[in-house]
Formats: structure tokens, sequence, C-alpha cells
């Protein structure tokens, strides 16, 4: 007879068994969540965006600030990449330009973004 | 008692290896998931897809590149990209904002719409930097001369000729990307081509409809209706009610007040617009409405 609270079947090499058995399945459940099946996001902000959108998104606001000349706006629509600030956004925008061949005219209008960037001062919120 | 054990040991490895898939999944889904550095603009907030949008549309009012503009467009993953940018217009408009914030989204869905700028293209950017020096080979033979060009890009052109100068054939590599797209002029203007009276009891007292369409009859989006009265104006779009169509545009009439409408991009002017007195089956008097259907030729 087996004395109370000991179970003869859990023995040494059973709990060895079992520790084994349990970290397969913690390793089946991360492949599972990490691999095959990951939390998939539907409502990021912008700040995460791969940075060729990045970069696309701020030659946008370069290509809108040549007809509109307002850093007012153009800073706003900035400020949805992040908490840098506009002008370290511009400027590391112009970096990855430059790497990947962009044109001479895009270039130069992402120039001209990040002097009115570096001269901007903040004067208040307003609409988009 | 063997089996017993048997089938006791294979329990508590099932559980055990369950209890360890649940550890896994609770840590992978929940305590430490996949963290996204390099999301696609499909994947934004809705509000930040609307400031997506507010920025493409900006960018095209500059360029008029309508071709670049549809590709930004498509990356939002939106089903109708025209139908949203009309559908945004509207709400900017219906939440305050001024005309002028809606204007580029409803220029661009029209832009859209037609295939073509409405705008003539900017010059584009002059830009001095690339030089030319050419490579030249030569091989003459008693009768023709042959002469290749390779171009690169760096100083002035250098070009040593072995004997007497001749037409040099040049064969450019250097492609820059290409930013300006010219596009075909604006398209023909609107013209009224159905004025119908709509007597239809229960429906809003001096409604104006509008419903514009292209030579193809295909109802066209973010037009811009110019509409006129002895105290005042008002301008609005096409598109701005999807549901209704996206060449369907209203405004309500006054009784006893004239109007006068005209299509903004050089389009029909239609003058002495009253609501029409219409009769309901007691016979009693009550303005009616009036669709006016414009079509381009």
């Amino acid at each position: 007879m087996p004395r109370d609270g000991y179970n003869p079947s859990m023995t040494s090499s059973n709990l060895i068994k079992m520790a084994a058995a349990a970290v397969i399945g913690i390793a089946l459940g991360l492949i599972y969540g990490w691999v095959i099946d990951p939390i998939e996001y539907t409502d990021v902000p912008p700040n995460i965006l791969r940075e060729d959108y990045r970069a696309d998104y701020v030659l946008m606001v370069a290509e809108a600030y040549q007809k509109e000349i307002d850093s007012e706006t153009a800073a706003r629509r900035l400020a949805v990449l992040g908490s840098e600030s506009p002008a370290v956004i511009t400027a590391s925008t112009i970096e990855y330009a430059n790497r990947n061949a962009f044109a001479q005219e895009e270039i130069q209008i992402l120039q001209n973004l990040l002097t009115a960037m570096q001269t901007y001062q903040p004067q208040g919120n307003s609409g988009p | 008692m063997s089996r017993f054990n048997f089938r006791s040991q294979f329990f508590q490895l099932f559980f055990a290896l369950l209890a360890g898939l649940g550890l896994g999944l609770v840590y992978s889904w929940f305590l430490s998931p996949v963290t996204y550095v390099d999301a696609t603009p499909a994947i934004l907030r809705s509000d930040f897809k609307d400031q997506y949008r507010i920025v493409i549309a900006a960018s095209y009012a500059s360029t008029q590149n309508l071709d670049r503009a549809r590709v930004r467009l498509q990356l939002l993953g939106d089903v109708d990209p025209v139908g949203e940018l009309s559908a945004q217009a509207q709400r900017m408009l219906a939440a305050g904002e001024t005309f002028e914030k809606a204007r580029p989204l409803a220029q661009l869905a029209t832009d859209l719409n037609q295939g073509f700028a409405s705008l003539p293209s900017p010059t584009p950017f002059t830009v001095l930097t690339p030089q030319v020096v050419s490579t030249i080979s030569v091989t003459e033979t008693q009768t023709e001369e042959t002469v290749i060009i390779e171009e690169t890009v760096t100083p002035f052109p250098t070009i040593l000729f072995e004997q007497t100068p001749i037409t040099p054939v040049v064969i450019e590599t250097a492609t820059p990307r290409a930013t300006f797209t010219p596009v075909p002029g604006p398209g023909a203007p609107f013209a009224l081509v159905g004025r119908d009276t709509v007597c239809a009891p229960g429906t809003q007292a001096g409604l104006l409809q509008f419903m514009l369409m292209d030579s193809r009859r295909k109802q066209v989006a973010g037009i811009e209706i110019i509409v006129t009265w002895s105290r005042g104006e008002d301008r609005f779009f096409t598109g701005f009610k999807p549901e209704l169509g996206n060449g369907y545009a209203d405004f309500i009439m006054e009784r006893d007040t004239v109007y006068s409408v005209r299509i903004a991009a050089g389009g029909a002017f239609v003058s002495d617009i009253v609501a029409p007195a219409c009769t309901d089956p007691n016979g009693m008097s009550y303005p009616g409405g009036l669709l006016l259907t414009f079509q381009q030729p």
C-alpha cells in the first residue's frame, strides 16, 4: 500500500519526463504564438511605419510644402511620425533618400522642407 | 497494474505538454507579443489613414502626379479609394472644416475618376548636376563610320577624337526616377442635358438635386458646383453622398428665391432656377424639387 501523499509513479525519472514535456509544450506555444499565428495589429500609429513608407510620407509633406509654404501645417503633419522634432525627422529622411538614390529634385524639396523645419517656431494647435 | 501505470504516465506527460503549450501561448500572445516595427500604411488606425489621405491629396495638389497619388492611395488598402476620398471630404465639411481643406481630397477623387489631372503639371524643378563624360569607340571602314558613346554621370564632356570629328550617336544610360508625369489637359465642360421637376410628397421641399456624368454616363465625384442667389452663394462637390451616387449632390432651395447654378470647372451656367410648385393628391400646393443632369459631351 502506498503511503499517504506518496505517488509511487512520481519518480525522479517521471518528473524529468514531465518537465521535458512541459518544455516542449512551451516551445510549441512560443512557435505558434510568435511565428505561426502571431498577434495581428490593425490600428497602429504611424511612428512604426517601415522606413521606406516613412520616407515617402515625409516626401509627400515636402511636396505639399512646395505649394503651401506653410511650416505650421508641415510640422503638424510630420509630428504624427513620432516624438522627434520635425527637423530631425526630415534630416533622417534626407539621409535615407541619399542612400536610396532618390531623384535630385526630390532631395532638393526635402532640403527645402528641412530648412523650413529648422527655422520653424511652434505657434499652437489648429486643425490638420 | 503496469497497464494502469503506463496510462497514468501517458496522461501526466500529455497534461504537462498541454500546460507548457498554454504557458507558451500566454507568453507569446499576451506577455510578449510580436512587436511591429515595420508596419504598412494599410494597418494604420483610421484617423491616421485620414491624415495619410490628406497628405497624399496635398502632395498631389502640388505635383499633379496622378499615377504616384494612385499608388500611394493603394498602400492604404481601401476597397474604393475614390469613395474613401469623397467620404472623408464630406466628413471634414460636416465637422466644420473649411472648404479649402477638403478641396484637395475632392480634387484628387475627381482626377482619379476621370483618369487625368485637371490642372496642368507643374514645371519640374531644374537640377543642373549631372554632367557627361563620354567613352568613345570608333570603328572605321572605308565607307562608313560608327561611333558609340556610353554615358556615365560625372564631369563635363571630354571627347577625344583620333581623327576628324564626326557627329556622335549618343546612347543615354542614366535614367533618373520619374517624378512628374505629363498628363492630358482638363476634360470637356459639363453641359445641362436634363432638367426634371420632382414632385414627390414626403421628400424635402425645394430639393435641388444634381447628377454629373462623364461622356460615358459614368457618375463623376468631386466636381465643384456653385449655387448663387441674391443674398449669397454656396459651393459644394458631387460625391459627398456616396450612397446616392458618386455624381450626386443636392441643395435646399427656399421658396420664391431665384438661383443660378454653375459648374466650377468651366461648365454650364444655368440661371432662373426656382422651386417648382407641386400639388399633392389633396390639391394642396407645395414646393417641389428639381433634378439637373449634367454630362460631358
